[in-house]
């Protein structure tokens, strides 16, 4: 899984490319946290994102949670598989999906 | 010789028939058409009657000769345009004949008969014997009747002179008939003796309604015509008889007449003028008597007085005699009483019976009168004169005469010039004598004599007169012969009517019963032969439309009752079937959690109940047993033998785990009070999950199909032993088969190899390893009905017999791999076996990433929370299904009881966790979860569509 971050002002866009499971899912929760500190706008874009498991569900649940606080939350370019498991979780609706 | 001539002649046609019925049977001769055939006939029999013509003999003009036999013989025997080609021939060659100038006299007649005995015989053929050969009696009567038509003919075209045509008819009609009708039958009769027809048949000979009837109708008429005949013969002959007498004696009265008058008037002038000479001298003296006794020449003068007694006489012993004593006097009292003369007859007086006289008186003027009397002598003296020559120019008939012969029997008048002769000159004997007296050939007055006059038989009889006997004779042939042309004519005319009488009797009971009859048997026979839509439509009468109506009711009685009987039976096999299928495993899949194996079979069950069965159980845990079989025929009885060879062959399986002891000892069982002779096929194995070995023993059952890993379908042929119930003592021999994982085996019935196309083709096991072949990677349940549907396309609409039946089990290909969850490494060897395999069985990305969420979901569940220390996970791809199970020996824990997590509450609300299994619930198709032998075992189920 590979990790770009592109900061602009206070906007910070996470590009994640890969899959984002059990194994890779606490690399991206380690890039993040204290990592936005200050961002009031956060977005992810999944273009390049295969599939996301539960343990990727936890961290974009977890930064939700801290943008909620602090600012707003994207997420850009969902594909359909993740797109599918957002809708079974209930996160499309707590999501802001682009 | 001239017998001898018209004997050949009448054998000819018998010979050439014989001969033309002998080469019909050679190949050369009767592979000619049958029109060409006709004209050899037709030619051969018209030169026969040509022939016939020029080899007769004449009789009086006529020509005698079997002309008429050939062309009946053609018509008859061989056919209608060959009778009518024949006919025609000698026909015109008749007339020819006759034309230049040999028996012309009966030309017209006999050519035309000629030409019509071909017809006769052309029609009869065609429409009394349905075109066949008759038997030989027909062909003498046929022969008969146109010889019949010939003599006719001559009577009709000589009208002119009928005495000379019918002594020519007369002469020819025996001859003819008898040659040309003989020759006929003679040649039907060689033909029918060639046939073997007229060998006795053994038993009863069955005959046809007509021919019995024409048989009878002949016979009835041939009867009645003789009967007729002969009546005809004794009227007519008793009726010419008649006439002749009748002629003769109306000739004798005219002839006594004759004699009696000039008798009479002769002895009155005498009378008379001795009346006269009384009544003048007025005395009846002896002396004045005696003289006119001599004057006049008279035997006897008499004087009666007013009181009728004789006062004078020349004969003195009469004088006192009373006249009214006597009848014969007594006549002479009539003159006293107005009368003025009486002539009596020649005949006895009263006074002496042995004396004759004749007497004749007149009345005296002085009362009284005077009898004058003759002695025959002298009263033949008398009037001789005049009888003689009175019969010489009388003819009675044509060659008939009369004759007139005086008391001593010696001739006064005879035509020929014999007067003065005795009458014996002429053969005539009127009275006894030594010659005839034995032999009755005489007779009294007015009596028919046949007797021999001048040398000529003939009716002869006479009157006396006066003395004088009156004779007229008839020649006997003259009134024959009237009597026989009317004889003949009447019985030709009979033979004709009868002959026409039969054949109209014969050919309406034909056209009426008989082909009716046939009609409706023939409609019957159809019936008979299973068409129960055929309907008897005969309506030439009443009896025929009321019979045509009831066959067919009964018929549609009958239809219906087949019609229902034929449902019970479709019910009834309708439920066996239902209980057939029912005894066979028929939930799919039948084990639903085994994912080592997969496991399909269809049967298709043909109309009829047939005996095709599969099975397979779990004999274990690790050992599979499945078996396809075919019991022989059909029906009820197959089915009732399937049932109880497949109970016995699972209950030995139970009991049994090698598959030849099983068969050996079915076979066994199954011998026993096999009475109905049946047997089965049967194709056995034992599958051994672990090792993936099947121990196999092929009871005369077709090969299954065999497919490894990433190869083509192969026949797995083995040398089977014998079928089971076939033969006591068998013993099996099993065979062992090893499979991997991903390989199938196809058994089947015989059922799908034979089934059968509209063109009677099969569709054979190079359609079926073909259809195999491009089923590659599917489901044993898509491979069967793969097979199916390819068979149906195949069969199209052709009916099929035999039950198809076909089973199919496919190794599961599986992967498996053994990790720690303790190791970090773990999870990623875990992720890459997942998607490797997948990657394998070819399955959609998005199945991929479905199936790889879910394994990291429960593989991260193991490893954080089960403290196992070993996880096996197992994959197994099946056609276009993946199950999943992951096994470990950590805590035992059930994820599934796991309360789902709210998904409506907000991102602050939210528990983290539990999300992974309840994402595994909903992505896949089935979770399910068990604990044993000391593992946790969750198993995933996804499929997806091809």
């Amino acid at each position: 899984m590979n990790i770009e971050k592109t900061a602009v002002g206070t906007a910070l866009t996470v590009k994640v490319e890969g899959r984002l499971d059990t194994s890779t899912s606490p690399k991206l929760e380690e890039e993040l946290k204290g990592g936005v500190d200050g961002i009031d706008d956060l977005v992810f874009d999944f273009e390049k994102l295969e599939y996301i498991s539960s343990a990727g569900l936890r961290v974009l649940l977890s930064m939700q949670k801290i943008m909620n606080r602090q600012g707003k939350m994207r997420i850009k370019n969902v594909n359909e598989t993740v797109m599918e498991i957002f809708e079974i979780t209930g996160f499309s609706d707590i999501l802001t999906i682009e | 010789m001239i017998y001898i001539q018209l004997g050949l002649a009448a054998l000819c046609p018998a010979i050439v028939s014989a001969a033309f019925y002998q080469s019909n049977k050679k190949a050369g001769f009767s592979k000619l058409p049958e029109k060409t055939k006709q004209a050899v006939y037709g030619l051969v029999f018209g030169l026969l009657a040509v022939l016939s013509t020029e080899f007769g003999s004449e009789i009086d003009g006529a020509v005698i000769s079997a002309r008429d036999a050939a062309p009946l013989c053609a018509g008859l025997i061989f056919g209608v345009p060959a009778g009518i080609l024949a006919g025609f021939i000698g026909g015109i060659w008749r007339f020819l004949v006759a034309i230049w100038g040999e028996g012309a006299y009966t030309g017209i007649g006999a050519s035309l008969t000629t030409l019509l005995a071909g017809s006769i015989g052309a029609a009869l053929r065609k429409w009394l014997f349905d075109n066949k050969r008759p038997f030989w009696y027909y062909g003498l009567a046929a022969g008969s009747v146109v010889e019949v038509v010939n003599m006719l003919m001559v009577f009709l075209i000589n009208m002119e002179d009928v005495h000379r045509a019918f002594e020519l008819v007369e002469k020819c009609t025996l001859p003819m008939v008898a040659l040309n009708a003989g020759a006929v039958t003679i040649a039907m009769l060689a033909v029918s003796a060639l046939a073997g027809e007229l060998k006795k048949s053994k038993g009863k000979t069955r005959y046809q309604l007509a021919q019995t009837f024409s048989r009878w109708l002949l016979f009835c008429v041939v009867l009645a015509f003789f009967v007729s005949s002969l009546f005809v013969y004794a009227l007519q002959t008793r009726l010419a008889v008649n006439d002749a007498q009748n002629m003769l004696s109306l000739y004798i009265e005219d002839v006594r007449a004759d004699i009696n008058d000039a008798s009479d008037e002769n002895l009155l002038k005498l009378t008379r003028k001795i009346r006269d000479d009384l009544n003048e001298i007025g005395d009846y003296d002896k002396s004045v008597l005696l003289p006119l006794l001599e004057e006049n020449n008279v035997s006897e003068i008499n004087i009666i007085d007013e009181n009728g007694i004789i006062i004078a006489s020349t004969t003195p012993e009469f004088v006192g005699f009373d006249m009214s004593s006597g009848e014969q006097s007594n006549e002479f009292t009539a003159l006293l009483h107005g009368e003025e003369e009486l002539v009596q007859r020649y005949q006895p007086i009263s006074h002496d019976s042995g004396v004759s006289m004749k007497y004749a008186g007149a009345v005296l003027d002085n009362g009284g009168f005077v009898q004058v009397g003759y002695d025959s002598g002298r009263f033949q003296a008398d009037i001789d004169g005049q009888v003689v020559g009175l019969t010489r120019n009388r003819h009675v008939g044509e060659d008939g005469f009369m004759l007139i012969a005086n008391e001593e029997l010696r001739l006064v008048s005879d035509p020929s010039g014999h007067e003065g002769a005795s009458l014996d000159v002429t053969g005539i004997c009127l009275t006894a004598n030594e010659d005839n007296s034995s032999s009755g050939k005489y007779g009294s007055e007015w009596q028919t004599l046949t007797q021999t006059v001048f040398g000529e038989s003939c009716y002869v009889m006479y009157g006396v007169t006066e003395g004088y006997y009156i004779i007229g004779a008839l020649p006997q042939s003259e009134v024959v012969f009237s009597r026989n042309m009317q004889l003949y004519t009447t019985v030709f005319i009979e033979i004709m009517v009868f002959a026409a009488l039969f054949v109209l009797i014969y050919f309406l009971v034909k056209k009426l019963v008989v082909e009716n009859i046939q009609k409706v048997n023939r409609s019957l026979e159809e019936i008979t032969g299973g068409n129960l839509n055929v309907t008897v439509d005969v309506r030439g009468n009443e009896e025929f439309i009321s019979l045509s109506d009831d066959i067919n009711s009964t018929v549609h009685a009958l239809k219906g009752y087949i019609a229902e009987a034929a449902a019970r039976i479709d019910r009834e096999l309708e439920f066996a079937r239902t209980i057939q299928l029912s005894t066979l495993p028929c939930v799919f899949p039948p084990y639903p959690d085994r994912t080592d194996f997969d496991i399909h079979a269809t049967m298709d069950t043909a109309k009829e109940v047939g005996g095709d069965f599969y099975d397979f159980y779990l004999l274990d845990e690790n050992r599979l047993a499945f078996l396809i079989a075919d019991v022989s025929g059909k029906g009820i009885s197959a089915a009732m033998f399937m049932m109880k060879a497949k109970t016995l062959i699972k209950s030995l399986a139970d009991k049994e785990s090698d598959v030849s002891k099983i068969l050996t000892r079915a076979n066994e069982e199954l011998c026993e009070n096999n009475e109905a002779e049946m047997f089965v096929t049967c194709w056995i194995g034992i599958l051994d999950l672990n090792t993936h070995t099947v121990h196999f023993a092929n009871a005369g059952h077709n090969p299954p199909l065999v497919r490894h890993r990433d190869g083509k379908f192969e026949y797995f042929r083995t040398h089977p032993d014998f079928v089971l119930a076939g033969m006591e003592g068998v013993k099996y021999k099993s065979g062992e088969l090893k499979l991997m994982p991903g390989d199938e085996i196809f058994l089947y019935t015989d059922g799908v190899t034979e089934a059968e196309n509209a063109e009677n083709e099969l569709y054979g096991e190079a359609r079926l390893k073909s259809a195999l072949d491009r089923l590659e990677g599917a489901s044993a349940k898509d491979i069967c009905l793969g097979v199916k549907k390819d068979v149906d396309a195949f069969v199209g609409e052709t009916p099929q017999f035999d039950d198809m039946t076909m089973l199919c089990i496919r190794l599961t290909q599986k992967y498996s791999i053994t990790v720690d969850p303790r190791e970090d490494t773990a999870v990623q060897t875990v992720a890459s076996f997942v998607e490797e395999t997948l990657a394998q069985a070819d399955a959609p990305v998005k199945i991929v990433m479905k199936m790889n969420i879910a394994a990291d979901e429960i593989y991260s569940n193991i490893r954080r929370y089960s403290g196992a220390t070993k996880a096996q996970i197992d994959c197994a791809i099946s056609g276009n299904s993946i199950t999943l199970i992951f096994a470990d020996n950590g805590f035992p824990y059930d994820p599934l009881n796991k309360e789902d997590p709210d998904t409506t509450l907000s991102a602050d609300e939210r528990e983290i966790g539990g999300l992974g299994i309840f994402m595994v619930k909903k992505t896949m198709d089935d979770v399910t979860y068990e604990y044993s032998e000391g593992m946790n075992r969750l198993t995933l189920k996804k499929s997806w569509e091809a």
